[in-house]
């Protein structure tokens, strides 16, 4: 029956089909996802209960699903930002690290003024992740080195330093466990009284704004686009190829230590070996589940959060690995691409004679 | 099919005589993309033992049509008949197995390997897989039979571009290709190595091989074929006619309307001196240039002949500023240029259209509006850095467009859907406008119908009469011929002196291009 079909590619692709093959392919993934889930032994009456009540329409579960959702914006926001310009920045976890290393560093040193100590953390780990992602930029830049083996690899090197450190001297002399001194009052993202909402959200939201103007009102982000685009265009015409580059990879980097930051100020309290896992997956999943859009990245990530929120408790009351959240989403990313063949594509039958 | 039975004869055709059924018969083709008409009732009749020309437009169907005869493209209704047969062909492995054959412009051939094992590589994907050394055997025969030498154990990226064609020939040969299609064939070559292409293609033709002969030069048509076939927007309008009873000039009113021969352009008032290349030396990959000096006047055009690949792109990407040089001076008046980079380069006056609009110069997923603004962002004129002004970015386009006569789109249309032809005109848009000194085209009319070619000509024309300086970097010797009061020829890296006068005439070009300087 294939063999009587035809793919021919679109000229241009409509918008409501373009939008209508995402939602397809959304529903896909999750209604496989769901599938998968039943198969598990959870009823299907349950995994409701879990995925949308427990999640999104009781106080308590929202609140744990925006919580879990700032520091998804920030690396979403992350990866989308070096997406614009065709970086594959894949240590976004090394960058976090990095992020909430620098953070840490400041509070256990006691830099500055009490009053500023919570800004000096925060942009001490936009510094640190923007410092960590350069180090790929530059080889990249000037060797010509491929900034996927770089970035990934600076990531594990990232992870080792953590280690070093709370293995080492900041390991916290109170517990004797290998996570840092719990941060200091002033050192804390504040609660805003809703569960365990912190002001972190305020950064988030900011974050969202500032990328939006970045890619969709300034100049460089027409330039970016050229970039993107056809690099090689770009150079040729002189455009400042080099100086967006690197203002957007180095913005990638510098969100990515920000999450690292909210998280150990507006969660944990702590550096500890756990913060920093899954969300170099996840950043990937919602940049371009979101096509490194900022607002549609916000809405993604809220998704992602809930989806991480009940994988939690999945792992506590079902005893199921929280892996499955890992699964979960690349399951539905996949959908989503493989659904864009039929945006790009029309299927029609082979005529003949 | 037949594959087998025209392999085995000597010389080398298929044993056809004319008289039998036509070798191909395309029969009322209609092809559509998405929507777009390609192809509409159009038909294709070609005989065994013939040379035969296929003319049109770019976007006349030349292409599409010869397409749905390989099989890559389907055709929406329609019969394709080879040799009296109605065969269905699914895929250009059908068509392979039917026995036709296609040269194309951009040849199928692996660089790395030699031409033994390319031939090896390709009569293994139709399941016939043979060693090297039987494949090094039969590109000897060929090459033999077709008169002309082939090392078969030449790597294909160390060869001349005449004898990557010859590998292409004798491989779509090989492959039992009783039909022969050649696209542009000569668009690559020398004078003297397109006569020599000729000859073979007519020598195929006496051996009873069918073979189409595309092409944009009514002379090789009117020297070398027996039928022509005439295509314009999607329809055969001149269906294999009789070259003998055919005029060049009806030819041309079928195909491109009606157009006048064009007149010599007449040299306007040349100013001061504009841009100077003093002792340029370029090293990249293979290619060096060496030793270039070159002086070029407000309001002149100096032609650059040469074929392809003897350092045209270095000297382009080098006076781009994406090449450094090893030695010389680049000057723009009295502006050192030699280390500024691409910006500065702009910003002195001095603009590039590249031969690879769609690759070097457009950006494909983008608007027209967008691409014609890339270059105006710095100056501010489209809003400040923090604030595009979207409105005033259109408006630029808008005018532009109209400007410039660009059809087929406005300022939010995707550059990726312009023809050839509009597209080059938007990039002239952008390059021609306010404060160019220096123009530095590289085959700007390539692949261009001939209206577009003359529109885009035209354009540089009329800058270089407001006082511009440009320089044409062609392989068209007519084009050089036309536009340019002085000409120099750029061979195997080196530049001659400029012909001007009685000297720039095609033999003394043609000379300069295959002197082994």
């Amino acid at each position: 029956m294939l063999d009587g079909t035809l793919l021919i590619r679109r000229q241009a692709v409509p918008g409501w089909l373009g939008a209508s093959c995402y939602a397809g392919g959304l529903c896909f993934g999750l209604g496989l996802s769901a599938i998968l889930l039943v198969s598990m032994g959870i009823s299907l009456e349950n995994l409701y209960q879990e995925f949308v009540v427990q999640t999104f329409l009781t106080s308590q579960g929202l609140g744990q699903t925006v919580t879990a959702t700032v520091p998804l914006i920030l690396v979403g926001l992350g990866m989308s930002l070096a997406m614009r310009v065709r970086f594959w920045n894949i240590g976004i976890e090394g960058q976090l690290w990095c992020g909430a290393m620098a953070a840490t560093w400041i509070s256990i040193h006691d830099v500055g003024p009490e009053p500023l100590r919570l800004l000096l953390m925060m942009l001490a780990a936009m510094a640190a992740g923007a410092a960590w992602i350069g180090i790929g930029l530059a080889l990249k830049l000037f060797w010509s080195v491929s900034e996927v083996i770089s970035t990934l690899l600076l990531g594990s090197i990232a992870f080792f330093w953590v280690q070093h450190m709370l293995f080492g001297a900041w390991r916290d002399t109170v517990t004797g466990f290998a996570t840092s001194p719990s941060f200091d009052p002033a050192e804390r993202l504040v609660l805003l009284g809703w569960e365990q909402v912190h002001s972190g959200i305020w950064i988030a939201l900011a974050a969202v704004v500032v990328c939006t103007w970045l890619t969709g009102v300034s100049r460089f982000g027409l330039l970016a686009k050229a970039i993107g685009a056809n690099p090689r265009a770009a150079r040729a015409t002189g455009l400042p190829v080099i100086a967006a580059v690197s203002l957007f990879v180095l913005g990638s980097g510098a969100l990515c230590g920000l999450a690292g930051a909210v998280i150990a100020a507006g969660t944990e309290y702590r550096l500890s070996q756990s913060i920093g896992a899954g969300y170099l997956f996840s950043g990937i999943v919602i940049a371009f589940l979101a096509r490194a859009n900022p607002l549609a990245v916000l809405a993604v990530a809220f998704v992602l959060g809930g989806i991480t929120t009940a994988g939690g408790v999945l792992k506590v009351f079902y005893g199921i690995s929280e892996a499955v959240v890992l699964l979960v989403q690349g399951l539905v990313l996949l959908s989503v691409l493989a659904a864009q063949l039929f945006a790009d594509y029309r299927l029609t039958e082979r005529k003949s004679g | 099919m037949t594959q087998g039975a025209t392999r085995s004869q000597t010389p080398s055709g298929p044993q056809k005589k004319a008289g039998q059924a036509p070798a191909l018969l395309l029969r009322d083709i209609d092809k559509a993309f998405d929507g777009k008409t390609a192809l509409s009732g159009a038909s294709f009749r070609l005989d065994w033992g013939e040379v035969h020309a296929l003319v049109g437009e770019n976007g006349a169907g030349k292409s599409t049509i010869m397409n749905v005869a390989t099989g890559v493209y389907a055709p929406d209704h329609g019969e394709v008949i080879v040799d009296g047969r109605d065969v269905p062909l699914r895929s250009p492995v059908d068509a392979v197995a039917a026995g036709i054959g296609m040269v194309h412009q951009h040849f199928r051939l692996v660089g790395r390997f030699t031409v033994a094992e390319n031939v090896a590589l390709a009569l293994g994907g139709i399941g016939r897989r043979i060693g090297i050394g039987k494949a090094a055997q039969l590109v000897k025969r060929k090459s033999a039979e077709l008169g002309f030498a082939l090392d078969p154990e030449a790597r294909v990226e160390r060869i001349s571009v005449a004898e990557q064609q010859r590998a292409e020939i004798i491989k779509v040969l090989l492959l039992g290709a009783g039909i022969m299609i050649l696209d542009e064939p000569t668009a690559v070559l020398t004078q003297q190595e397109a006569e020599a292409l000729l000859s073979m293609a007519r020598r195929l033709a006496q051996a009873g091989h069918a073979v189409v002969l595309i092409t944009h030069k009514l002379q090789e048509v009117a020297d070398h074929c027996d039928r022509i076939t005439v295509m314009a927007q999607g329809r055969t309008v001149l269906d294999a006619a009789p070259m003998a009873q055919t005029s060049l000039a009806q030819v041309t009113r079928k195909a491109f309307g009606e157009v006048k021969e064009q007149e010599p352009v007449q040299p306007g008032t040349l100013g001061g001196e504009l841009l100077r290349l003093e002792n340029l030396r370029v090293r990249h990959g293979a290619v060096t240039l060496d030793g270039l000096n070159l002086s070029l006047r407000a309001g002149e055009i100096l032609g650059i002949a040469g074929v392809g690949g003897n350092g045209q792109s270095e000297l382009v990407a080098c006076l781009n500023g994406l090449l450094r040089p090893l030695d010389g001076k680049i000057f723009l008046a009295d502006e050192d240029l030699t280390a500024a980079s691409p910006a500065k380069r702009r910003k002195a006056g001095l603009r590039v259209v590249p031969a690879d609009r769609f690759d070097s110069a457009l950006v494909r997923d983008m608007t027209l509006s967008e691409n014609l603004a890339l270059t105006g962002l710095e100056s501010g004129r489209f809003g400040p850095w923090w604030g595009l002004s979207r409105r005033s970015m259109k408006r630029n386009a808008e005018n532009s467009l109209k400007e410039f006569n660009v059809l087929g789109g406005g300022p939010e249309t995707r550059a990726s859907v312009l023809s050839g032809g509009n597209a080059q005109k938007v990039l002239l848009a952008r390059e021609l406008a306010a404060g160019t000194r220096v123009v530095v085209a590289h085959s700007p009319v390539r692949g261009l119908d001939l209206r577009s070619a003359r529109a885009v000509l035209n354009l540089l024309v009329a800058s270089a009469r407001q006082g511009a300086a440009c320089l044409l970097i062609s392989e068209d010797l007519d084009e050089i011929l036309r536009m340019c009061g002085s000409a120099a020829v750029l061979n195997r890296g080196r530049l001659s002196p400029p012909l001007s006068g009685a000297d720039l005439n095609p033999a003394r070009l043609g000379e300069l291009m295959v002197g082994h300087a």
